[in-house]
């Protein structure tokens, strides 16, 4: 089959939509297929704009090139999934998040503080609302996204999961003294809960973290200070390789974001047969922890988050034995890109 | 500074936009900037998809992205060189070439529809209008500078630009045979060249090297076999880079009539290989590059005057050396660099 994968860009930043994007891309051809991805650049920070580069989505023909059909259009981000195809399915990694949950929230995108703000945001809603129906199916990679579509849309979609990149290399070694909290470091990952909770725990945990410290609030790097700092280590930038190994010889990995889509990191843990900690508003990861088996699933506060922490270490048996069930129900899962391709086809 | 190219992008089609693109982007990076490639889908039929493609084009907000502003917009092809940016400059390698030059002709289509006048009258009225807006006006040949002002009377300035690798092109002395490197295809012409080798009084030789289109590497065989000249030519196919690298450095000289092409990176690769060029007066591109006589042979489109530009070649090699060397010294006369590309781009 002939498949073009469209999607939104924003020039110079590469983001997960283009990553995932190319890793199905590279599925469809391991499949057989030829398959190329359609970038169109989306400027989100012009909110009066947003509605213009709607119509330029609809004005766009992938039916044929050269004469010859393309038999497939998969859509992944807003707006490039509105472009029409006969044969089209959704894939639909993310809306326009500030015209729905993040409507109230301060950010560079913000709709709420804009002037028209709110005819911007229904007429984000009524396109997807009214076009992304015209797709023969509609996939949302996760039970947490596929939740918020029907909230908002009240469109019915069924949850599809894809590894990580590289899942193949992720591997099990002993495990060490710490845990890892990979991730880039930001208000959303809310790295400030562990930095606050090792100050509450009464085992001495350690905890390593992917990243600088610079991006945390006032309030956690004092915490930071203040307190079992002996006990943090940031570890800047890291290279797969070392964020493998990190993974492969860490006690457990401590993953407490919110309202994440998905999160590879979760699934990054089970492959290395590690323990998740997450928090009861983690979103994405609580899909793929089943809790106490495969998890640890704490309240969002420094106390629960050091509680969980400290049951883990005080019991490093329990902890394989969970990290070791977490990686059986990863396969149990099927989440693999055959598997993708097999449904989006 | 930040730049953004923005080019147009056929599904499943590979040319030489594409790497025309990928090096301007390269150059850029090279020189300290940060570039990246935005390309535009099109389709290019029925003609009332155009123009919807064009307001696509119109719609698009290239002026920031995530915050920080885009210092600078190279439109390269139609309809991607009409997204508006306040500091756009046109690079043009193509306008729409069915609503100019290949309008009624019989390589376009765009006159046989019932609204191909109206969508014509379109994009000559959107290039004519929006062109002029951009900072500045470039095209990649002269051919096109040319057709830019017959068909809109736009000023625009060729800028040169070297080809792919062009720093590893090297020479040695000359051996016995023409080199012809090029996709087989009727724009190309191998055919003609055969024809013309049947009619040389000596015995001259070829290589010709390129991946054929089906059936064409077979026809040119059996019509090399009819002139009897099949044991002159020595079929390549596809090369590798080392290999074309050191077929151009031992050849005698570099065959190149295609019919109008636009530009013709292989006159410039012979140019760096230090060998004569002959090809054609109705060739385009090439001519551009090669001084009749000087640095190569302009020959008719016929079979004689083929013939005898390849006679000439083959029984004066300190001549053809001579014009080779004259070529090499003519392309850096001629500034074909990324630098001076980029000096005016950005200027």
């Amino acid at each position: 089959m002939k498949i073009l994968i469209a999607t939104s860009g924003v020039p110079f930043i590469r983001g997960d939509a283009e990553i995932l994007a190319e890793g199905l891309r590279e599925a469809f051809s391991k499949a057989g297929h030829e398959a190329e991805l359609v970038v169109i650049p989306f400027q989100p920070y012009a909110p009066d704009r947003i509605p213009d580069q709607i119509l330029a989505c609809r004005l766009l023909d992938l039916t044929e090139t050269c004469g010859v059909r393309i038999d497939r259009v998969i859509g992944l981000t807003f707006p490039a999934y509105l472009i029409p195809h006969p044969n089209k399915v959704i894939w639909l990694l993310h809306q326009h998040r500030a015209a729905y949950e993040l409507w109230d929230q301060p950010a560079a995108d913000s709709l709420m503080h804009y002037p028209d703000g709110f005819v911007i945001r229904e007429a984000i809603r009524q396109a997807d609302r009214e076009l992304i129906p015209e797709a023969r199916a509609v996939y949302a990679p996760s039970q947490s996204v596929a939740e918020r579509l029907r909230r908002y849309s009240g469109i019915t979609s069924e949850p599809l999961y894809h590894p990580p990149a590289n899942a193949s290399l992720f591997h099990q070694g002993p495990a060490g003294d710490y845990f890892f909290c990979p991730g880039p470091v930001n208000s959303a990952n809310r790295q400030w809960l562990a930095t606050q909770a090792i100050a509450q725990c009464r085992e001495p945990v350690r905890i390593r973290f992917a990243g600088e410290p610079g991006r945390l609030t006032g309030q956690a790097r004092s915490a930071d200070k203040l307190k079992g700092s002996d006990r943090i280590e940031w570890l800047g930038m890291l290279s797969e390789d070392q964020k493998r190994d990190l993974y492969a010889n860490c006690l457990g990995v401590i993953f407490s974001p919110g309202d994440e889509d998905y999160g590879y990191v979760t699934l990054e843990a089970m492959l290395s047969a590690k323990p998740v900690i997450a928090t009861a508003d983690s979103g994405g990861p609580l899909e793929f922890i089943l809790a106490e088996r495969t998890g640890l699933v704490a309240r969002p506060t420094p106390e629960s988050l050091a509680e969980a922490m400290d049951t883990l270490w005080a019991d490093r048996r329990r902890a394989a034995a969970v990290g070791e069930a977490g990686r059986a129900h990863y396969q149990d899962l099927h989440i693999s890109w055959a598997n993708v391709v097999e449904k989006l086809l | 500074m930040r730049i953004l190219i923005a080019t147009v992008r056929v599904p499943f089609v590979y040319g030489g936009a594409e790497v025309h693109a990928v090096g301007l982007r390269q150059a850029l990076v090279e020189a300290g900037h940060q570039a990246e490639i935005v390309a535009i889908p099109f389709k290019g039929y029925p003609p009332e998809r155009i123009l919807d493609q064009m307001l696509a084009c119109r719609l698009l907000d290239l002026r920031e992205t995530a915050g920080t502003p885009v210092d600078r917009l190279i439109g390269l092809k139609f309809p991607a060189y009409l997204i508006p940016h306040p500091r756009k400059v046109i690079w043009m390698i193509h306008q729409h070439r069915q609503a100019y030059d290949l309008w009624q002709h019989p390589l376009g289509d765009l006159h046989t529809y019932a609204n191909g006048a109206d969508v014509r009258m379109a994009i000559h009225a959107a290039d004519a209008k929006l062109l002029p807006r951009s900072r500045g006006l470039f095209t990649v040949s002269r051919n096109i500078a040319l057709r830019l002002r017959t068909y809109c009377g736009l000023n625009a300035t060729p800028l040169y630009h070297p080809p792919r690798d062009a720093g590893r092109f090297y020479t040695r002395p000359a051996e016995d045979f023409l080199y012809f490197p090029s996709r087989i295809n009727p724009l190309k012409r191998q055919y003609l060249v055969l024809e013309a080798l049947a009619r040389t009084r000596s015995q001259v030789r070829i290589c010709f090297s390129g991946p054929a289109e089906p059936g064409l590497e077979r026809q040119c065989a059996e019509l090399a076999r009819k002139g009897g000249v099949a044991n002159r030519v020595r079929w390549l196919g596809a090369v590798s880079e080392e290999e074309k690298l050191d077929l151009y450095a031992r050849s005698l000289g570099v065959l190149f009539p295609p019919l109008d092409e636009d530009y013709g990176y292989i006159t410039l690769e012979a140019m760096l290989a230090q060998k004569p060029v002959i090809t054609c007066t109705d060739s385009g591109g090439p001519l551009e590059f090669v001084v009749h006589r000087a640095t190569g042979i302009v020959a008719e489109p016929t079979q004689e005057s083929l013939a005898s530009a390849m006679d000439d070649l083959w029984n004066d090699r300190e001549r053809a050396r001579q014009w080779g060397d004259a070529g090499r010294q003519r392309y850096s006369d001629l500034r074909i660099d990324w630098g001076n590309v980029i000096e005016n781009l950005l200027q």
